[in-house]
């Protein structure tokens, strides 16, 4: 009887994905990390500070909100830095790699016919989640690193008029990390569970639009406040980030982010593949 | 111990069958073939043997283990060549390859890889995008041998291969089953079958309803008579004569031709009423056994072409 072992670990598929992304990963970093350069190249100045103050006044008080709301119309240069943590581009590339990777990998090699032939090797389904699960969360990671990166080097290149409070950026970009985990943890859900790459695609971006939209409008209009807590964009924009680690917080998003993507691997593990 | 064993094997997709109660099993060094019209279930077959689909009950052993469904325990030593290939079209046919052979912590299959292409008269540092539908046929058989697997699962491997690459192909199926390895041969090219699988099971809507040596199923098929007049403008009505399982295949002046089931005397002696010149018994293929699994009671065939909402 020969005994039964499980697979080594397949270091050669993690490998051979994180190439295909690449391309994509970097494009995304660049405009992220460019994008606080050219937020910060706009908030060093004086007159620009003033110029973008009094466009802001011009703009819908819905736009305003997205982009920060009376936290940046306080006029304080740390604030207005992060315009450029809270841009619907930046948000919109978030989304792009939050869906797209977990998505493109498991219903996409599903649809394309290569998960068959995948599967066809010594290589556990649990295995090939986990692969794409480390490139969904550690891509998130990573472009929010960038984002944070982009906030350290613009601050070393221009002078600011008052001091810029790098440890804010560094609380506020591991919420945001934690955050488009937990999205990606969603995503990834959707991965498992759907066959077809567009379902998966569609439910996926539809929660994270809809937690956005809803986070937005629930801030904008008095009367729908009490929504705030139904997206997870409250755990971080309601969290004390801005005087301390929001550690409970961090605690909860941290919960939910592992909850789903165990889930995901379940779902993911129990199914017929191809079905 | 038999290489692959089916026990029972049961796979519904929520209300609509796919197979059901199938048993068979392949011995090492053995080729089986497995044969049934579009949507019988021998898809449904290959993907519960390889664990990507959960058996609603049964089992299947592969290599003497039995296969749980996504642990791919046995597959370093499983070739698989799925009926609908299809690989990422980008990278050279090399690369895609060299990862899923990778995947198994193979690092011997460079050399066997080289010397397949060569044999198939493949370039593999062309993008798999580029080929053309034979030779994206190819890529998939060396995929399918280019570890040695001690197994080997072949849904359709000359589909799309012109006739002298077949016979590489078929070649390479029989050397492999005679170093030692149990073939699994699903199959619509029926000659091909015949010609090189000595067992075949063949499928009628996800039920076994035949299993037996190619030899065997040839005879428990119809039998063939073909029968010169001395009368040349003879035309002898054979439906008049209400023969028991007898039908006619041809008819010229001077010439019939009939297929008859059970034994030949009523045929003989309804003959012996003519003056004949010669009389020869034509061969029953195994397509026209195998089309007599399909045919209804009416004379058409049902389930060929057929899905009825079943997978393949």
């Amino acid at each position: 009887m020969i005994r039964s072992r499980r697979p080594p670990f397949p270091t050669t598929l993690l490998w051979f994905w994180f190439l295909r992304i690449l391309p994509a990963w970097l494009g995304m970093a660049a405009v992220i990390f460019l994008m606080q350069i050219a937020v910060a190249a706009i908030v060093h100045d004086n007159a620009n500070v003033k110029m973008f103050l009094t466009i802001l006044k011009h703009l819908p008080s819905i736009v305003r909100t997205a982009i920060g709301g009376d936290l940046v119309e306080s006029g304080s240069l740390t604030a207005l830095l992060t315009v450029g943590y809270q841009h619907p581009l930046v948000m919109f590339l978030y989304m792009l790699y939050a869906v797209g990777v977990p998505v493109g990998l498991l219903p996409g090699e599903t649809q394309r016919g290569t998960m068959e032939l995948i599967l066809s090797r010594p290589i556990t389904r649990t295995q090939v989640y986990v692969c794409a699960a480390i490139l969904s969360l550690a891509g998130m990671f990573g472009l929010i690193s960038m984002m944070f990166l982009g906030t350290f080097a613009s601050v070393h290149i221009y002078t600011f008029s008052e001091p810029i409070d790098l440890s804010l950026f560094l609380r506020l970009s591991a919420c945001a990390a934690l955050l488009a985990g937990a999205f990606g943890s969603f995503a990834l859900v959707c991965a498992a569970s759907f066959e077809r790459l567009y379902s998966a695609a569609g439910v996926a971006a539809g929660f994270l639009t809809l937690n956005y939209f809803i986070a937005i409008v629930a801030e904008w209009w008095p009367p729908l406040h009490f929504l705030r807590k139904a997206t997870l964009f409250y755990l971080v924009y309601y969290s004390n980030l801005w005087y301390a680690w929001p550690l409970e917080n961090m605690a909860w998003l941290g919960a939910i982010l592992v909850a789903l993507a165990i889930l995901g691997g379940i779902i993911w593990r129990c199914r017929d593949l191809p079905s | 111990m038999a290489a692959v064993e089916i026990r029972s094997l049961t796979k519904w997709y929520g209300r609509s069958r796919g197979i059901e109660d199938i048993s068979f099993a392949i011995e090492s060094g053995e080729i089986f073939g497995y044969l049934g019209p579009n949507g019988a279930g021998k898809t449904t077959t290959i993907r519960c043997i390889l664990g990507l689909l959960r058996p609603s009950d049964g089992e299947v052993r592969v290599l003497g283990q039995r296969v749980k469904a996504g642990r791919g325990t046995m597959h370093a030593r499983i070739g698989y060549l799925p009926g609908e290939f299809r690989i990422w079209g980008r990278p050279r046919a090399e690369r895609s390859l060299s990862v899923l052979a990778a995947l198994g912590g193979d690092c011997g299959a460079a050399a066997r890889r080289r010397a397949l292409a060569e044999r198939l008269e493949l370039d593999l540092r062309r993008p798999v995008g580029d080929l053309s539908k034979g030779n994206r046929q190819k890529v998939a058989v060396i995929l399918a041998f280019q570890h040695q697997p001690d197994v080997l699962i072949l849904d359709e491997p000359t589909a799309g291969l012109d006739p002298l690459m077949r016979d590489v192909v078929l070649k390479l199926i029989q050397e492999t089953a005679a170093a030692g390895a149990a073939v699994l041969l699903s199959s619509h090219d029926l000659d091909e079958v015949s010609a090189i699988c000595g067992r075949a099971a063949i499928l009628r809507e996800g039920r076994l309803v035949e299993l037996a040596p190619i030899s065997q199923i040839v005879q428990q098929g119809e039998q063939r008579l073909k029968v010169w007049f001395a009368d040349p403008t003879l035309r002898p009505d054979a439906a008049v004569a209400r023969l028991p399982g007898v039908r006619v295949v041809e008819q010229e002046p001077g010439v019939l031709h009939l297929a008859y089931q059970g034994p030949a005397a009523p045929v003989l002696r309804w003959l012996s009423q003519f003056a004949v010149d010669r009389v020869t018994t034509p061969q029953t293929s195994l397509q026209e056994a195998f089309l007599q699994y399909y045919q209804e009671p009416s004379g058409s065939t049902c389930g060929i072409g057929d899905s009825r909402g079943l997978r393949a």
